[in-house]
């Protein structure tokens, strides 16, 4: 189990601040850091992968600082943003060479083994000049995999993927996730985010601005309405006993069966709502919220 | 906040949101070729880019003209007609490592910067042909080297007129080595420009020019200095060719008449005109080689 | 101290094509002019300084270093593929002396040899043949280890290295004469002077003085460049 500890870290550039005071854990599991462009995502990852140094704080993983310490690298894999820049070689000869660099007992082996996982065995014979910006993608991932690290590193991994590939990179990372090594990457795109993180950490303006699963930031935010809907067999005789509950504060008849409720008080609602169908005889078939996605938590966040 | 009631399904229509074609006067190729010359020219000095790009080549230009500034002041002070300390035709070979850095700084940020950058294709994206845009690049260079090498022999002619020398034949010499730096400027431009354009590393093209221009200078004064001990002046004189300096040195010395600043200048008639030949000879092949290197970057 | 992946993947990396035609023509020249001279006047001392000294170890030492020193670092620092040597559990003074032994070899295939040789035409002598080639064995060691240092250290590493070329050793190493003890330069040619002749040349500094300054300042560089290493940024875009 390897965690990478920030401990109220900064990073400065003369009279500019990148990140600020940020403090977070990072645990075993896909992590996705968001933010708008300019947040310090790249910052805090140049951090983790030992490849900047905090102005001021520390990072550490497991206990030892990541700065200036090359033994670290065993356990830490790094996709980094650019693209793989050793065009004349082919991506087999990438990957192995990485393999060398790690002193693996076997480079080959483990070469095919991660070629094998970002199923790119069709192309390793030929040059990387010649691959399309996904493919240089995945045998960058290869070569991160190659020695099983514990931890992995994204710089905006999905950047420029299209649909296909993009649902192959997801499918990977989860697996990276169940297996138990701390994922982390970084990315702009919410839909992204939450398709594959589980736990997001959301930096704005090089601040750390929210922490944890989307919809448990979304709750924390009670100051603002949530909005469920709300199915049942008979929605105006519902509608009717929600209004008087001093949790809703609006009930809205849709056209095409439903009820739109705004909630100022969800634990209260929570309640309730079971209580008043039971006793009304009502029957519930769907309580959905509606606006619970990434986006609207982003968009609160970042408008704040 | 309220909460709205969910609108109905929109129509899709098509707007026609106002891309408008241009529909007046159109200033032809002329025009572009002019702009683009006009901006290369300026970008030699970094004008019209970051401050850091101007620190070079305005630097190259003050030492440039410190000497002809120091020699029109102790004229100017001494007020006698003297003889000219410095011929007009002398002081680009004195000077050549300021000119060197210069055009090996500043071609590679005129043709490398955009070669790297992908940018050809949006360039030629416009009613611009290729072959125009080498030419404006190449002569935005060679204008940018004119100006470094023209404008000290500009004050120098200044100072001496001050000082009191005969207008008449002060002239003929400040025309003549003018002509001279011009041609330097075409030679020293068109060979920078085609070493630049072979690769997208800014640094190994200035490497790779400035290597190019000292080393054969310093063959060319050594065979020279050495045949010209031996008695040996033809061989000197032709040595002379094959370093861009001395090549246009010579062509003063035979088509102006001025003093050759090497050991020994172009032997005869015969041999300044194989110096006007060979410097046409390479300026032409530069020029092809460039052209030819633009088509296989555009694609064409 | 070394690491075969790395020299090989520095070789197939920084040693391309029009590198290495940059790399072959400079000796080519010089053994050139030395036949050229060779014929023209036969075997002269002054002649000899010229070519061997002027063009060999002023001009094509350096610059030859210059274009092998900065291929095989600057270009991976420039465009960030160096991360892929750094993201890795390999000590940064093993990257930098695999990376500098390819510098060296380049350097030495390309001045060292050469310039034996041409020694060996312009004085007809296997001591003059010996005494600059040792100069340039000299030089090389130096010179490769002060670029590989200026390209871990700065993203213009051959800008600054044609700098300190034409500056420091051109100009100021010809004009002052406190400025021998620090340039690279005179210890080559204090070395080659010292076995190629006995008496006339002047000998800026002795050659036991240019031996030790020559292997403090490569140790010093290249274990310099090792610890820049160590902290290098690695910042999202330029």
């Amino acid at each position: 189990m390897s965690e990478i500890v920030l401990d109220q870290v900064s990073r400065w550039y003369s009279n500019v601040v990148a990140v600020n005071d940020v403090s977070m854990t990072i645990g075993p599991g896909v992590t996705g850091l968001l933010g708008p462009n300019g947040a310090g995502k790249s910052t805090l990852i140049a951090m983790m992968s030992g490849f900047l140094a905090p102005s001021s704080g520390t990072v550490t993983l497991d206990g030892i600082p990541v700065w200036r310490h090359e033994q670290l690298y065993r356990q830490i894999g790094l996709v980094p943003e650019r693209e793989a820049a050793y065009d004349n070689l082919t991506g087999g000869q990438f990957v192995v060479a990485n393999a060398e660099l790690h002193a693996l007992a076997d480079p080959i082996a483990a070469a095919m083994t991660a070629i094998a996982t970002v199923e790119m065995q069709p192309a390793q014979d030929r040059k990387i000049s010649t691959y399309s910006k996904g493919m240089k993608q995945r045998i960058k991932m290869a070569s991160a995999l190659v020695h099983d690290p514990a931890v992995l590193l994204l710089d905006e991994p999905f950047n420029g993927m299209d649909p296909r590939q993009r649902l192959h990179l997801i499918e990977l990372l989860r697996r990276m996730g169940n297996e138990g090594r701390t994922v982390m990457f970084s990315s702009h795109i919410l839909e992204e985010v939450e398709q594959v993180a589980s736990h997001i950490e959301v930096m704005v303006a090089g601040r750390h601005a929210a922490s944890g699963d989307f919809g448990a930031i979304r709750r924390l935010m009670t100051d603002r309405p949530n909005r469920y809907l709300i199915r049942t067999d008979d929605d105006r005789r519902l509608a009717s006993q929600l209004i008087g509950d001093a949790s809703c504060r609006g009930v809205i008849m849709r056209s095409d069966d439903g009820l739109d409720v705004e909630v100022v008080d969800f634990g209260r609602f929570a309640v309730v709502l079971p209580q008043l169908a039971h006793s009304a005889e009502i029957r519930l078939l769907e309580v959905k919220p509606t606006d619970e996605s990434l986006e609207s938590v982003f968009a609160y966040l970042v408008s704040a | 906040m309220a909460i709205q009631p969910e609108p109905e399904a929109r129509r899709s229509v098509i707007h026609d949101i106002g891309y408008r074609k241009y529909d007046g006067i159109r200033l032809g190729e002329a025009y572009t070729w002019r702009t683009l010359y006009e901006l290369g020219v300026k970008h030699c000095y970094g004008i019209g880019r970051a401050a850091r790009f101007k620190v070079l080549p305005m630097m190259l230009l003050t030492i440039m003209m410190i000497p002809a500034l120091v020699i029109v002041g102790v004229q100017v002070i001494v007020s006698d007609v003297a003889a000219q300390v410095l011929p007009y035709s002398r002081y680009s070979i004195i000077m050549q490592l300021i000119i060197s850095v210069f055009v090996a700084v500043q071609a590679p940020a005129l043709i490398s910067r955009d070669l790297r950058y992908r940018l050809l294709t949006l360039y030629l994206a416009r009613p611009l042909r290729l072959d125009t845009y080498v030419y404006a690049r190449l002569a935005a260079l060679a204008t940018g080297l004119f100006i470094l090498t023209g404008l000290p022999l500009l004050v120098l002619y200044v100072g001496t007129l001050l000082s009191g020398s005969s207008p008449a034949s002060e002239t003929t010499d400040l025309l003549g080595a003018l002509g001279g730096a011009a041609i330097l400027s075409i030679v020293l431009a068109s060979i920078a420009a085609v070493v630049s354009a072979t690769t997208t590393r800014r640094g190994f093209a200035i490497a790779a020019i400035i290597t190019t221009l000292i080393v054969s200078y310093t063959v060319v004064a050594t065979i020279q200095g050495i045949a010209d001990e031996r008695g040996n002046t033809e061989v000197a004189g032709y040595a002379g060719m094959f370093s861009p300096f001395t090549l246009v040195d010579g062509i003063q010395v035979s088509l102006f008449n001025t003093e050759a600043s090497t050991p020994a200048g172009p032997p005869g008639t015969v041999g300044g005109l194989i110096f006007i030949a060979f410097a046409i000879l390479i300026v032409l092949v530069c020029v092809g080689v460039l052209l030819w290197r633009y088509r296989k970057v555009a694609g064409r | 101290m070394t690491n075969a992946t790395i020299i090989g993947l520095t070789v197939r990396n920084g040693l391309g094509a029009r590198r290495t035609v940059v790399l072959v023509i400079l000796p080519v020249i010089l053994i050139g002019l030395a036949i050229t001279v060779r014929a023209l006047v036969g075997v002269d001392q002054d002649a000899t300084i010229g070519v061997m000294v002027g063009l060999g170890l002023t001009v094509v030492l350096p610059l030859v270093a210059l274009i092998a020193g900065t291929s095989v670092l600057a270009a991976e620092v420039d465009d960030g593929s160096i991360v892929y040597l750094l993201a890795k559990p390999i000590s940064r003074h093993t990257i930098v002396v695999s990376k500098y032994v390819v510098a060296l070899t380049a350097t030495i295939l390309f001045t060292t040899l050469p310039i034996m040789l041409a020694g060996a035409i312009m004085t007809g002598e296997l001591r003059g043949a010996i005494g600059y080639a040792a100069g340039a064995l000299l030089g090389a060691f130096a010179y490769s280890a002060i670029f590989l240092l200026l390209s871990a250290v700065t993203r213009h590493a051959v800008a600054a290295g044609l700098l300190y070329v034409l500056i420091w050793e051109g100009l100021l190493g010809g004009l002052l004469t406190g400025v021998r003890w620090l340039s690279v330069g005179a210890w080559s040619t204090s070395l080659a002077d010292s076995i190629v002749t006995d008496d006339i040349l002047t000998k800026p500094v002795s050659p036991a003085y240019a031996i030790i300054a020559t292997l403090v300042v490569t140790v010093g560089a290249v274990w310099l460049a090792g610890d820049r290493l160590r902290s290098f940024r690695l910042t999202g875009e330029e």
